[in-house]
């Protein structure tokens, strides 16, 4: 029974860790704080939803299609919204994003309606996976693996290619990026849609199982929050790791303490962590 | 340090956006600004249109648009009061506006909407919340400023608890309902012989949620001598983004019985999880919530087979009663699908608060109140046939039907007068279904 909770902890874990990994990165490479990350991933997911009902294409198949289309929203953002107000006072930028959202979150009920929808026959509805007394629903498994793979992609961009040192870069100074021939603009846009791209692998692998509706991303983004405060900024393995804490506490202390407390929980961490080490725990 | 404070800043920001609904304030605009006629009678409907709940809400709003057009146009055809002529026959043909406010969930934004319908907007009546905990506020203004509240669907008992002069409630009450509820398992014991002994409460954290758990709370010791026990209770957060621990800790009780006081998103990721645990009860009771929804069956297909409810309203019923079957038509062209219970209920509101004013003669709320509080209203929408409010301002012919989802259709199974089906009395495993 405690392996069953803590094993479904770590699931949900890896997926938040992946919505983190949007996050951090737009904040530790440009510190700007994207309120609309959220609004991204609820898009994503209504993406999948479209794909699906509309063309019978299964959200697992669908989801580069997801990702690059959340790339592109989160390139265009950029160079829409956030491009005109980065260099003016901070909370500008931060304004322009949680505007952002309130108009993708309307918008998306006008369009879409608020009615919950759920996808019910892709490839892994209804399957499991059982073993020693534990129950592992498919489509979170999958999802869970999907935001590991997506998550090592991400982290060897970064490190490893030429953009991502640039991006690297661009983090630690901009202007001295600039001066060593480093297309800065063009790295804020990508970094966006590397941001982006990360909820819509998200939105699509959460589509099979979590109920889409206009407000589906605000809880997500909330936690989103506070991994990558736990984490630290512009952390991509503290991000995953602070997932994972969040989705052991999320689970554990809901057993043991009643689940009404579960949030409560995660969010006491949060304030600890705030208080004690700014800098997140794995933040440098 | 800046990052710090830019943190906190940014945590308060977020959290309090995610308790407001964080809609963005598309408030309803009232109808166009024009010079009020006097033949025009504004009444204020404050409800979840966007939000948490906005899917339920918008088919209120629906339904509520229906009474509206019902009353200010002639409808010989339905067998209604007020349907035939155009507006209030004893105020001289006068119409009726309802004025929509939306109160995202939010009782703070719901008291705040009820000030401002009854100050600006000059409303003579308010109608809503569908939310228990929005109801609450806004009743508390309504009864300040004098102006009568019909409140439809909220089902929340502690508002007619409350002594409020100009509050009534058209739903049946959660007391009622879970003493409804406790007489069906008791009936299934008897009729079908169903063995069901152990109660589980899973509930919502708000004020819906809470109370329901409460009204069980207090009806066990009643039911304990027919054997019923409560072994488990499980609180879980308005917002959830999974509920794996929740549905583990009801597998590990194995009770019979399951009361449920969810809405529709939180309910449905229930029932996901049920059949991927493998949880088989014999029977699911839901509280007027989600499982009255009929996006339910839309989004869970044959797993939302077996799974009951008290419900104002199904659509099996509609063959037997002409007025409902009308009422569905003009609806259901706005919606697209069929009337539920909740959506009646609020209907209802919108139709007996008019008639109220009809029946005093005056948009004057000391006469008003009084049309309310005397008069019996008919209703031959509902089972029961007509309304009459109480002295605590409670409905007191609020006939629910239990109803059983069998084959994707709402059928109603207790009591036996009004079936349309024999309740099934167990859960099949959930691989044979």
């Amino acid at each position: 029974m405690l392996a069953q909770v803590i094993a479904s902890g770590i699931l949900m874990g890896f997926i938040y860790a992946l919505v983190a990994i949007g996050l951090t990165l737009t904040w530790g490479v440009m510190d700007i704080i994207n309120f609309a990350h959220g609004e991204f991933l609820m898009l994503s997911m209504y993406s999948a939803f479209w794909m699906y009902t509309l063309f019978r294409t299964d959200p697992l198949l669908s989801l580069p299609l997801e990702a690059l289309l959340i790339f592109v929203l989160g390139y265009v953002t950029y160079k829409i919204v956030i491009k005109r107000v980065a260099d003016a006072p901070g909370l500008t930028a931060l304004l322009a994003t949680f505007g952002l959202s309130l108009v993708l979150r309307n918008l998306a009920q006008f369009l879409w309606t608020p009615n919950y929808r759920f996808l019910n026959q892709t490839l892994v509805t209804d399957k499991k996976l059982a073993f020693a007394g534990i129950v592992l629903g498919l489509p979170q498994v999958v999802a869970s693996v999907g935001s590991v793979i997506m998550t090592l992609a991400v982290f060897y961009f970064v490190q490893r290619t030429r953009m991502g040192r640039a991006i690297q870069a661009t983090a630690l100074d901009k202007a001295t990026a600039k001066l060593m021939g480093i297309n800065t603009e063009l790295v804020y846009g990508v970094t966006f849609g590397l941001s982006g791209a990360c909820v819509g692998v998200a939105g699509a692998l959460m589509s099979t199982f979590y109920p889409i509706h206009p407000e589906s991303g605000a809880l997500y983004s909330l936690l989103a929050f506070v991994i990558v405060a736990l984490g630290g900024f512009g952390n991509i393995k503290g991000a995953l790791q602070g997932g994972i804490i969040i989705g052991l506490a999320e689970a554990l202390g809901g057993y043991f303490l009643g689940t009404q407390f579960k949030y409560a929980i995660v969010f006491l961490i949060y304030l600890l962590v705030i208080q004690l080490r700014p800098q997140g725990l794995f933040g440098w | 340090m800046k990052r710090r404070l830019v943190v906190i800043l940014l945590a308060s920001v977020l959290v309090l956006s995610l308790i407001a609904g964080c809609s963005g304030g598309s408030q309803q605009q009232a109808a166009p600004k024009e010079e009020p006629k006097p033949q025009t009678i504004k009444i204020g409907a404050i409800l979840p249109l966007t939000g948490s709940a906005a899917s339920t809400g918008v088919k209120l709003k629906y339904a509520i648009e229906v009474a509206q057009e019902i009353i200010n146009n002639p409808h010989p055809e339905i067998n209604l009061p007020l349907a035939k002529d155009a507006g209030l026959p004893n105020l001289k043909g006068a119409k009726v506006e309802f004025v929509f406010a939306d109160h995202q969930a939010n009782p703070e934004v719901a008291k705040s909407e009820a000030e401002r319908l009854i100050q600006n907007e000059k409303v003579v009546g308010l109608i809503g919340c569908y939310h228990s905990s929005a109801t609450k506020p806004a009743s508390q203004v309504a009864e300040r400023f004098q102006i009568p509240f019909v409140a439809g669907s909220s089902s929340s008992a502690a508002l007619t608890e409350r002594g409020l002069k100009w509050f009534t409630r058209i739903a049946p009450n959660d007391d009622m309902e879970t003493k409804f509820f406790f007489d069906y398992l008791k009936y299934l014991n008897e009729k079908f012989n169903a063995g069901i002994k152990t109660v589980a409460v899973v509930y919502i954290d708000n004020e819906y949620g809470v109370h329901a758990f409460q009204m069980v709370d207090k009806w066990i010791k009643e039911y304990e001598k027919d054997g019923f026990k409560v072994v488990l209770d499980v609180k879980y957060p308005t917002n959830v983004s999974n509920v794996d621990t929740e549905v583990q800790k009801i597998k590990q009780a194995k009770p019979d019985a399951i009361f449920h006081a969810s809405y529709i998103g939180d309910m449905t990721q229930f029932v996901k999880k049920y059949k991927e645990l493998g949880v088989v009860p014999k029977a699911v009771l839901c509280y007027c919530g989600g499982f009255q929804d009929p996006q339910f069956v839309v989004n869970l297909g044959k797993d939302a087979d077996y799974f009951s409810g008290s419900n104002a309203c199904t659509s099996t019923l509609f063959g037997k009663m002409d007025a409902l079957n009308k009422i569905n038509e003009l609806y259901k062209k706005k919606s697209g699908v069929d009337i539920d219970g909740p959506t009646l209920e609020d209907f209802a509101s919108a139709m007996v608060i008019a008639d109220a004013i009809n029946q005093a003669g005056s948009t004057d709320p000391n006469k008003i109140l009084d049309a309310l509080k005397t008069k019996t209203f008919d209703a031959p929408y509902f089972v029961s046939g007509k309304i009459k409010f109480g002295p605590t301002g409670q409905n007191d012919f609020s006939a629910s039907v239990m109803v059983q989802l069998q084959n994707g259709k709402y059928e109603a199974v207790w009591p036996e007068q009004f079936k349309t089906a024999d309740p099934k009395p167990a859960f099949p495993k959930w691989e044979a279904r």
